[in-house]
């Protein structure tokens, strides 16, 4: 089914309509074409924000994944040792299990675990971020113009698209990867080249079912521009789905990048990375050192898992039909 | 429930991320190069003896000293013919790829291989042994006084692989392909002016300067025999997996990027006995916790170069022996002389941690470097003049020169541990002086070729491991720090015609004055030392892991990290 049919079409409320359905607060309303009416108070009842408050998984779900937001902005402060978590060595306290002064232990190289995470923390959320922050420019852009010019525009853009879903995402990750040479910006473009055409499709299906509506054929008329037509008029209501599929993403996006760093594909030493600690603390869990490879591991779990579910509860609650179940 | 059936699936996923991880699982699906898995054939064990205790170390110090006089005689080993009895297979998981199987040109790591396929005239013996060498293909040899006419006498009654009969015109057209193609390490053969088949089973050797030329012909690399067929082929029909020798086992089959098969030759002319392997596989497995689960769960029975710190583990483990030997290998990083002015090669030389990369990785076994040869190789330098890590005369040398903003490129290999360890010790020390160090991990024909490429535009440190061709000072002097046209292991791109000269001067006289020689080749290494041409890390233990019950492995520094299967049987 369309996605597009989940929103109320704009037709029946006309340019100016009755409140649209939004996405993620503060988003679609934003920049749409209902300049002039009142925005609602942000988390009335009845809004998705409200819904979402009341979602306990979701509320749970948004305060690990603000310690995660936390951690990675504040992980200087949070930690005495943070060059270890910048990467210094200190060779005298190799491999030391967790104790009273190092909580999570040390790595092979002395660096405290617990600081290795955190400043991990800031590798996983810029990836995560970077990598779907990308995919929507490219995907949004792709699938907007192609969807509103149609005919030999979307033939070509969306055969190109094509060209890159036809490739599995983690296989052309690993390919652009390892074509880049391994790096924090290439991590990001990697993923990011495979995953950009996913929100293309998106918006383009929503994009299509727009541009045909009365009130885009108005603007149309008065002679409004079409880069502006798309940017003012047809973005703010197709990209409701786009943010839901951004939140979940998120938590994706710190799992495939660990997946890539495990493999060599990652940021390189000593920068901190959850999955760079998981292939390098391999080793070491068949000697008995386990706490390096499982607290990274943990990390990763916790992390991908609290943006999925935000995801998750985002887009029931933005759909009137699982409402509330969260 | 959408919500739910998603979260679980997450969850399985994420956790079964965290089981991979965790464990170590080797076959991870995003794997770039899925390692072979099928498993060895083996037969049923036979029930564990009790382990038998690491072999002791042999004596530390066995300094291998150039030979005194020449004079061996062994009869030839009882050749029992007939079919072996099949022990089953041999598994060797080898973490170096092979990239030039041609035994003229060979000079990686493919002597793991070309020396159970083909054979040399002598054999250098693991430390500890009466004598230096023992007979190969030549069962006898002689010289004159002043070491410059050789004649060997060969073995009787040898064949190739391809049927040919082994004689003396096959010894001179190998050697004599070797040293006209002039790859690898063909310059042992330098010294030679001549070579003349005198009978079936006797050939000269006319040099035009004195030479060791029995100690030349134990070579690990370039002294190989092939058959007179194969004498005519190039590389690429090698590298195909052809070629016939006189060695125990030939190349049933070969995969580059994943093994060599090799099976039991039958006719070989030492005989074959029960118990001995009739099939090898030779796996090429790259990545070490890996390799160390492979040969913890008797998926391979051989692999050595893994991470020291998991050392301690397998020698819990009864099913397994950890071998320790003497090694001839030692690990430098070649400093770029094209792109690094002497000041900035001296800061690294001083900057460089040694006393905390002995002490803490390599698990303790590491010991330092005296400069460009292992110090179990004679000529080597003494430890009068050690290195010394000193980071203020490092951050003066560079702000004397007025050099600010460095950044520079660390290449070495991804999957060796201790060289990334060492890596991002160092960087740190290198950060406190306002040099950052850029680690760089590829595999090694990656960065091989990028470090043949124009030495302007390739890395600034390229780590290194480095074991004789044959156990000489000359070897590592000649084949790193020589002037070279165009850069194949000289990745120093370090050119000094005083040096050059010092060298050859000393390998001349190497084969009479061994003191003389000894001397020049110390003055050659201190040209290097004071030139800062690399960063002289280590000499690297030898450490292997075999399987238990795996009988007959003796380590061979001269050799490194060969295994001859022909030795081995299972218990």
């Amino acid at each position: 089914m369309d996605p597009s049919d989940r929103l109320p079409p704009p037709s029946r409320f006309g340019l100016r309509g009755l409140p649209r359905r939004r996405g993620l607060p503060g988003v679609a309303g934003g920049a749409g074409g209902d300049a002039g009416h009142p925005a609602r108070r942000l988390g009335a009842p009845g809004s998705s924000v409200w819904y979402f408050r009341r979602s306990r998984l979701g509320m749970g779900a948004a305060g690990v994944a603000l310690v995660f937001v936390v951690a990675a902005i504040f992980a200087p402060w949070l930690t005495p040792f943070a060059d270890a978590g910048r990467g210094v060595p200190d060779l005298s306290v190799r491999l030391q299990g967790p104790d009273g002064t190092y909580w999570l232990g040390t790595d092979d190289l002395g660096r405290d675990m617990l600081a290795r995470l955190l400043f991990g923390a800031r590798t996983a959320l810029i990836v995560a971020v970077g990598v779907v922050a990308l995919s929507v420019v490219i995907g949004v852009t792709v699938g907007a113009v192609a969807g509103y010019f149609g005919r030999w525009v979307d033939e070509v853009l969306m055969r190109i698209t094509d060209t890159f879903l036809a490739f599995p995402p983690l296989l052309l990750a690993v390919l652009v990867a390892a074509a880049l040479g391994a790096s924090l910006r290439n991590t990001v473009i990697a993923i990011a080249v495979s995953w950009w055409p996913w929100y293309a499709r998106q918006v383009r299906a929503q994009v299509l079912s727009l541009q045909r509506r009365p009130y885009v054929r108005a603007v149309q008329a008065i002679g409004v521009p079409s880069h502006s037509i798309i940017v003012r008029h047809v973005l703010p209501n197709a990209m409701a789905p786009v943010w839901v599929q951004a939140t979940a993403d998120l938590g994706a996006a710190v799992l495939t990048a660990a997946g890539l760093s495990f493999v060599g594909l990652g940021p390189r030493p000593p920068t901190a990375d959850w999955g760079v600690m998981i292939a390098e603390g391999r080793q070491y869990v068949l000697s008995g050192q386990w706490w390096i490879a499982g607290f990274a591991g943990i990390a990763i779990v916790v992390a991908a898992m609290s943006f999925n579910l935000i995801g998750d509860v985002v887009r029931d609650v933005t759909d009137p039909r699982t409402r509330g179940e969260g | 429930m959408k919500t739910r059936a998603l979260t679980v699936s997450l969850a399985v996923l994420a956790v079964l991320l965290l089981v991979a991880g965790a464990c170590g699982s080797d076959e991870d699906a995003v794997a770039p190069e899925p390692p072979a898995a099928a498993p060895a054939a083996e037969p049923a064990p036979a029930p564990e003896p009790p382990a038998p205790a690491s072999e002791p170390a042999p004596a530390p110090e066995p300094v291998a000293e150039p030979p005194a006089a020449p004079e061996p005689a062994a009869a030839p080993p009882p050749a029992a013919a007939g079919v072996p009895a099949d022990a089953g297979r041999f598994v060797y998981a080898s973490p170096f790829p092979w990239v030039d199987l041609d035994p003229s040109s060979a000079f990686s790591a493919e002597h793991l291989v070309l020396q159970n396929v083909y054979e040399t005239l002598t054999r250098f013996n693991p430390p500890g042994s009466a004598e230096l060498l023992s007979p190969g293909l030549a069962t006898s040899w002689e010289s004159n006084e002043d070491a410059t006419f050789w004649t060997f006498n060969l073995r009787d009654g040898v064949t190739f692989h391809d049927g040919a009969p082994f004689n003396a015109e096959a010894v001179r057209a190998s050697l004599q392909r070797t040293i006209d193609l002039g790859l690898g390490a063909a310059f042992i053969f330098l010294p030679v002016e001549s070579m003349e088949v005198v009978d079936d089973l006797t050939i000269n050797f006319r040099l035009l300067w004195p030479a060791p030329m029995d100690l030349v012909l134990s070579s690990t690399f370039a002294a190989y025999i092939m058959s007179p067929d194969s004498v005519t082929q190039d590389a690429t029909w090698f590298n195909d997996g052809n070629g016939a020798g006189t060695g125990p086992y030939t190349i049933a089959s070969l995969s580059p990027s994943e093994n060599v098969i090799l099976t039991a030759y039958e006719d070989y002319w030492g005989g074959w006995s029960d118990g001995q392997f009739s099939e090898v596989e030779m796996r090429l497995v790259e990545d070490p916790v890996l390799a160390e689960q492979l040969v913890r769960s008797g998926d391979a029975d051989f692999t050595f170069n893994l991470p020291f710190d998991v050392y301690p583990a397998l020698e819990t483990d009864t099913d397994l022996s950890v071998v320790r030997g003497v090694s001839m290998t030692n690990l430098f990083g070649m400093l770029n002389n094209v792109r690094l002015s002497p000041e900035v090669r001296e800061a690294l030389v001083l900057s460089f941690p040694y006393e905390d990369v002995v002490n803490n990785l390599y698990g303790g076994e590491a010991t330092r470097a005296t400069g460009p040869i292992p110090r179990t190789i004679w000529g080597s330098l003494d430890d009068s003049n050690l290195p010394q890590t000193d980071l203020a005369r490092a951050a003066a040398t560079l702000e004397a020169a007025g050099v600010s903003d460095l950044t520079l490129t660390y290449s070495y290999d991804v999957g060796e541990v201790e060289q990334e360890q060492i890596g991002e010790v160092w960087k740190a020390l290198l950060a406190t002086i306002g040099v950052e160090l850029v680690l760089e991990p590829l595999t090694w024909d990656a960065r091989w070729a990028i470090a043949q490429g124009d030495p302007a535009e390739a890395q600034d440190i390229y780590t290194m491991f480095w074991y004789p061709s044959y156990v000489t000072p000359t070897d590592f002097l000649y084949s790193l720090y020589r002037s070279e046209e165009l850069p194949f292991f000289g990745l120093s791109y370090y050119k000094n015609p005083e040096f050059d000269a010092l060298l050859d001067t000393a390998d001349a006289t190497s084969g009479t004055d061994t003191d003389a020689a000894a001397e020049m080749f110390r003055q050659a290494q201190q040209i290097l030392v004071d030139d800062d041409v690399a960063v002289f890390m280590l000499d690297v233990p030898a450490v292997s892991v075999i399987r238990s019950d795996i009988e007959g492995y003796v380590p061979n520094p001269a050799y490194a990290n060969v295994v001859w299967f022909y030795d081995l049987r299972r218990s």
